[in-house]
């Protein structure tokens, strides 16, 4: 057992069901998206992306654009609400929520393209 | 990706991932401890205003208690934040800088800039092995000429001393061993638009090898080395090394010309010297009795060529073993050898010094050499003097000590390799001129010394083809007779001509010396020039552009645009109508 490899897993992991479990639920109900949670896979997906920096091979370059195209997501979607929730008269509206939760729905597809690299590269590395 | 931002991420994930790990504790602590509003109502901190605070208290640019002031347990957090996020901002700040000072670091920036510039390449450059002294007048003679080059030398200072040198377009430098094939191959070597190989390292070792490379793996492509020994010269022949150019040999041919007519001399320093400096004089040499100083590499040849020009010489060198050597190799010689240095006057008046012609300097070591030019001066004013310059830093020495000649080992290879890539018509032409009698050298000294204006010449060769001329060219397909005058009047005022003279023309592998005027050219001729540095440009004037061609010639020029042929053509079809 790799403990580097444990580590790397763990987060890929992480990234990908704390997301899932924050774009599930009614798409413009608010009540059923928890900001707290948001915020705890952007943290995650971030430490997931550095600890993708670095790698030379071709998987490693896969894994580093789907994590990057999580951040992107998550990040604009902590935008939109950031904007939504204090320059905006109206506040968080149902509207404004579809959003936030649409863009997470991007980024838990990109986790899970990562997901299943990883799990190929582990299948591949057992032959 | 590049080694570089490979490198830099590498290093750069345990930091960052400190600085996130340490913002996003810091934020949630933030938003959720509870503070207390400007109305005294209990007031939470969102995760927006919380990532602005914790960001500028990390980065120490510290705004205050933004929005309402803290409350004491907002407080105690801000303190642990403030310590934490500071130390972890500062880590990875600190990690970055000395990241970019390892030597790794930096070998990897300066590997991936010469790969960079090597790809920015678009013209044909030759890759140069070695800078040194050559390797520098090389460099610099042949970035005036326009023709791109690449430096491969294991030399730090090397290539440190190519990076500050103002030339007018960038040459790369690789500090790395010619001699390993890796190496030559990433310098350039595989590169398609490498044009040629020098060879021009202190070691005949290392440039054998370097040919050897080369040779090798890429046997098409012209290998041109430096060479001080004779076996390794037939060594590198011996697989087809393009050019070897052997300091000593040269010199010594250049000296033997010297030996059979100071005109010819005088047309070698002229047509190979460096452009637009001062004229040497002429140099004659008397019939007598030659002092030889140093009878090495150099002073062996100069000795055959004084012998075969029936001068009696005497030999001044430290080492017996030569002095065996010599006469076992001599069996019956009048020539005399003396054991000593020839800096004394009394080794040298024992040579003859009062009666001698000639003193030749020639030892591996400079302050003798200047020593013997000086006391032989004092003691015999007429001589003339021929020093060997072995250190560049020597020249303004050299040059104080009223030497009439100066060989200079790394610029006369300089100045060879420099000839065989942007001229070699020009070594053809000397070539033939060694074969010439007098009455011809002098004559056409004459007429070179009319054709330029007191400095040193410009040699160039055109060549009459579709790329280097194509109005010329494509006249001449057309059938048109072009007689060589014509591209010798000036492109402005075609009663006037240039100050440049014809020296030589190739046509089907055949020379013709100093071509006539009234000859009329074909295509595909080379033909070799000499003149003033504003001639070889109007000249190209004439070969690019078919309207200074009908100038020069005086013909019409017919319209080149279609309105204009229109124009022509309507004003003709109704002079024919009215006729």
């Amino acid at each position: 057992m790799n403990l580097e490899k444990v580590i790397f897993s763990f987060f890929m992991i992480l990234a990908l069901t704390l997301n899932f479990g924050f774009f599930y639920g009614d798409v413009h109900n608010p009540d059923h998206h928890n900001i707290y949670e948001l915020y705890a896979v952007i943290v995650i997906n971030l430490i997931a992306t550095i600890l993708k920096f670095g790698d030379r091979s071709q998987l490693g370059a896969m894994l580093l654009a789907t994590s990057l195209v999580a951040n992107v997501q998550l990040i604009s979607a902590a935008i939109v609400w950031a904007v939504a929730s204090h320059m905006q008269a109206a506040g968080v509206t149902e509207a404004t929520m579809a959003t936030i939760v649409s863009l997470s729905g991007g980024a838990v597809l990109a986790n899970i393209i990562s997901v299943i690299l990883l799990v190929l590269e582990s299948s591949y590395l057992r032959h | 990706m590049s080694p570089v931002t490979s490198i830099i991420l590498r290093q750069m994930r345990a930091p960052l991932i400190v600085i996130v790990t340490v913002f996003s504790i810091a934020i949630l602590g933030m938003v959720l401890i509870p503070g207390i509003d400007d109305q005294g109502q209990v007031w939470r901190m969102d995760f927006f205003h919380a990532l602005y605070f914790v960001s500028f208290t990390a980065t120490t640019i510290g705004f205050g208690e933004i929005p309402y002031p803290l409350t004491d347990a907002q407080r105690l957090w801000a303190l642990i934040t403030i310590f934490f996020s500071v130390f972890g901002w500062f880590y990875a700040i600190s990690k970055i800088v000395s990241l970019i000072q390892t030597p790794l670091f930096k070998k990897a920036v300066i590997h991936s800039n010469f790969k960079r510039s090597l790809g920015q390449i678009n013209k044909k450059f030759y890759l140069i092995c070695g800078y040194g002294e050559t390797g520098q007048d090389l460099v610099d003679r042949l970035v005036k000429k326009s023709v791109n080059c690449v430096v491969i030398d294991n030399n730090h200072r090397a290539i440190e001393e190519l990076e500050v040198q103002d030339y007018i377009f960038y040459v790369p430098g690789l500090e790395a061993n010619a001699t390993t094939p890796s190496q030559l191959l990433y310098a350039g070597l595989s590169h398609e638009l490498c044009k040629g190989v020098i060879a021009v390292t202190n070691s005949d070792v290392s440039n054998l090898k370097i040919a050897i490379t080369a040779k090798l793996l890429y046997p098409e492509k012209p290998v041109i080395c430096r060479s001080e020994h004779t076996d390794f010269e037939e060594n590198m022949r011996s697989f087809n090394t393009d050019h070897t150019v052997n300091p000593y040999d040269t010199f010594a041919h250049g000296f033997a010309m010297a030996m059979k007519s100071s005109a010819l001399h005088l047309l070698n320093e002229w047509l190979t010297g460096v452009p637009d400096t001062s004229l040497s004089k002429p140099i004659s040499f008397r019939q007598g009795h030659w002092i030889l100083c140093g009878y090495g590499r150099l002073g062996q040849r100069i000795y055959s060529i004084l012998r075969q020009f029936n001068h009696s010489v005497t030999i001044i060198d430290t080492i017996t073993e030569l002095k065996e050597e010599f006469y076992q190799n001599n069996p019956g010689v009048d020539s005399e050898f003396i054991i000593g240095t020839g800096t004394d006057a009394a080794t040298l008046k024992q040579a003859g010094i009062e009666n001698a012609v000639g003193i030749v300097a020639g030892s591996d070591n400079d302050s003798n050499n200047l020593s013997a030019i000086m006391t032989a001066q004092i003691l015999n004013e007429d001589l003339l003097v021929v020093a060997r310059q072995n250190e560049m830093m020597n020249k303004a020495l050299f040059q104080a000590s009223l030497a009439d000649i100066i060989m200079h080992p790394s610029e006369i290879v300089a100045r060879r390799i420099r000839t065989l890539l942007t001229n070699p018509l020009l070594i053809d032409f000397l070539e033939e001129c060694y074969h010439q009698d007098n009455e011809w050298i002098n004559i056409t000294i004459s007429r070179l010394s009319g054709s330029i204006n007191e400095v040193i010449p410009h040699c160039w060769t055109n060549t009459l083809n579709q790329k280097e001329s194509p109005a010329i060219h494509e006249a001449l397909v057309m059938g048109r007779k072009i007689a060589l005058k014509y591209i010798l009047k000036n492109p402005v005022q075609r009663q006037e001509m240039i100050c440049c003279m014809p020296l030589m023309m190739l046509r089907n592998g055949k020379r013709y010396l100093l071509p006539d005027e009234e000859l009329i050219l074909q295509p595909n001729d080379q033909i070799l020039f000499c003149g003033i540095s504003q001639a070889e440009h109007y000249i190209s004037q004439c070969m690019h552009d078919i309207h200074t061609l009908n100038y020069v010639m005086s013909l019409k020029n017919s319209p080149d645009s279609l309105f204009g042929r229109y124009l022509l053509g309507s004003t003709k079809r109704k002079r024919r109508n009215n006729d």
